[in-house]
């Protein structure tokens, strides 16, 4: 057998909140191959983002094992080929697009030809020609989120762990970002994780769909999404197996919701990212 | 249909002119009043100096106020009249301290800002003393700044790093601490070693929140140096004033007050457009005080 890409064992986060500790991740297990696009979806506070920080390394877990291509993930040391998108703004403001996409390579020493080279193609791929000189503040979200996922792919990266990387965006900007993400994956066949609350989201866009539990949170379910790619955004959503396997989903996901006070649950995304 | 096109265009073209002179009116008329209220109280003032009765009964006496006329000819004698050359060596040693000073602060301030937010252990230490003196009236070290520094230059910029160093310092201490770790750990995930984090995160960061205070900076350095100069000095705008008011002289003190305000007024219109400069690619810094 192949060596999974990924693979989560045992994995248990308790965050020290105020006055109490909260117990975030209970007892997570999954593995994903190479090139696989896998989302994870569940209620609030169940350590979806939590899970991605552990695998980034920005979070220690409190038990269990993270591996990344067989090594055991260290906290603060990022496993090679990771790229990782927040949903918050990540792009830097006082960088042209040119510059902020140039960082990566620039970090890791690359000559400034090839990486000009490389900021035109990576810019047309998603549309954004011509925007090389323009500062962050002139784009709208939409686009900055792009210019975060090329500064991302400017490191050609084997693995992209997404943390609700379309949550802020309107249903027009997010279906359009799906079909780009889309067509670099099935172009560049990296294995993604993604993190999103949108099951239509996760639905659309993966292969595998893990449903977690209120916190402590388990994987409750493991679905293969059998729809084949390439997938169109935009009409698969009016197909009979989309309406199938989202209902399929949903019936867990929603019993999950239903049994989830938000009040008690910790806020989710807000684990104290990178605290020392 | 092109027609009907053509009317629209031209209408909207109407709407727009009109618009567009509406706000040039608004504009003209605010800047009329302005003027206006500007003239009356130059005026009244003018006027009101040249009644006895106002003179005998009130502070409106020549001695004290002077008048609006007697302090633009004071103007014109030191520029262009018979004292010609008195206020060019004021002016200019005063300008270049309040630069100097301004100078002097912003880039300590900015460096031992960025140091402090970085380095939590330093600003625990340094925390209290800091607090401390900013809540100080700082004004108080001047005399003592003067006996150590002297009359010459160094005391007044001196004064004026004193004054402005807590400003730029705050100012950078609160941007360094305001990054949000998931821009750290974005760009570590990029790659970024601490050194590359610092130079394309950190500095940049620190920098736009120093900038922000530069119109202000510049205002207080000026106050610094006036200051000094009141306090000991054998030069600059301070020591005219203080020269006037060794010979009772309101008319001297007046026009150096017009200069001073002139001085103050164009630094910070220029500082302002360095900062907007500085910042273009953040409209949000610039509002940021």
């Amino acid at each position: 057998m192949v060596l999974p890409m990924i693979e989560v064992r045992a994995l248990g986060k308790v965050f020290q909140a105020e006055t109490r500790e909260v117990w975030a991740i209970g007892d997570v297990s999954f593995s994903v191959g190479k090139g696989e696009f896998v989302s994870i979806v569940g209620p609030s506070g169940c350590g979806k983002s939590t899970i991605l920080n552990i695998v980034a390394s920005f979070l220690a877990p409190t038990v269990g094992e993270v591996r990344v291509n067989g090594d055991l993930v260290r906290e603060g040391t990022i496993p090679k080929g990771l790229g990782y998108i927040f949903q918050k703004d990540t792009v830097l403001p006082w960088y042209t697009v040119r510059k902020n996409i140039s960082l990566g390579p620039w970090y890791r020493g690359a000559s400034s030809d090839s990486v000009d080279r490389k900021v035109s193609s990576l810019l047309s791929m998603v549309g954004l020609q011509g925007c090389e000189e323009m500062y962050p503040h002139h784009l709208s979200g939409g686009m900055r989120q792009r210019v975060a996922l090329l500064m991302t792919l400017a490191c050609d990266p084997t693995i992209l762990l997404l943390d609700e990387p379309f949550g802020a965006l309107d249903t027009h900007t997010k279906l359009l970002l799906h079909k780009q993400l889309l067509e670099i994956w099935e172009r560049l066949g990296q294995t993604i994780i993604l993190v999103t609350h949108d099951l239509a989201e996760a639905i659309t866009l993966s292969e595998r769909v893990l449903v977690l539990s209120a916190p402590p949170s388990r994987v409750i379910l493991d679905y293969r999404v059998d729809i084949p790619h390439p997938r169109d955004v935009f009409s698969i959503r009016e197909s009979p197996e989309f309406t199938e396997h989202f209902q399929r989903v949903w019936h867990v996901l929603g019993e999950e919701f239903r049994h989830t006070d938000i009040a008690v649950s910790a806020g989710e995304g807000s684990p104290p990212h990178g605290e020392s | 249909m092109a027609r009907v096109e053509a009317t629209i265009g031209a209408e909207l073209a109407e709407h727009l002119g009109r618009r567009r002179r509406a706000a040039r009116r608004e504009r003209l008329r605010v800047s009329g009043a302005q003027l206006v209220i500007l003239l009356a109280i130059l005026g009244l003032w003018e006027y009101v100096t040249r009644i006895p009765w106002f003179i005998a009964n009130t502070i409106f006496d020549p001695f004290f106020v002077s008048r609006p006329s007697l302090v633009a000819a004071k103007l014109y004698h030191w520029t262009f009249g018979k004292q010609a050359g008195y206020l060019w060596p004021h002016l200019y040693s005063t300008l270049v301290s309040t630069l100097l000073g301004l100078i002097v602060a912003v880039s300590t301030g900015f460096f031992v800002g960025l140091l402090l937010s970085q380095k939590r252990r330093l600003a625990a230490i340094f925390n209290p003393f800091i607090v401390g003196l900013n809540s100080l009236p700082r004004i108080a070290f001047v005399p003592l700044i003067t006996m150590i520094f002297g009359l010459g230059i160094a005391s007044k910029i001196v004064t004026a790093w004193f004054i402005v160093f807590f400003l730029v310092f705050f100012n950078t201490f609160k941007g360094g601490l305001n990054i949000e770790p998931h821009i750290i750990n974005f760009c570590r995930g990029l790659g970024a070693n601490d050194r590359q984090i610092t130079r394309t995160v950190r500095i940049p960061n620190a920098a736009a929140w120093a900038f922000a205070s530069l119109p202000n900076a510049v205002a207080f350095s000026l106050i610094g140096v006036v200051i000094s100069e009141f306090v000991g000095s054998v030069t600059g705008m301070g020591y005219v004033i203080i020269s006037a008011l060794a010979t009772l002289n309101a008319a001297d003190m007046f026009a150096a007050i017009v200069v001073l305000s002139v001085t103050g007024i164009s630094l910070v219109t220029i500082f302002r457009a360095v900062e907007r400069r500085l910042l273009r690619w953040s409209p949000e810094f610039r509002d940021l005080k």
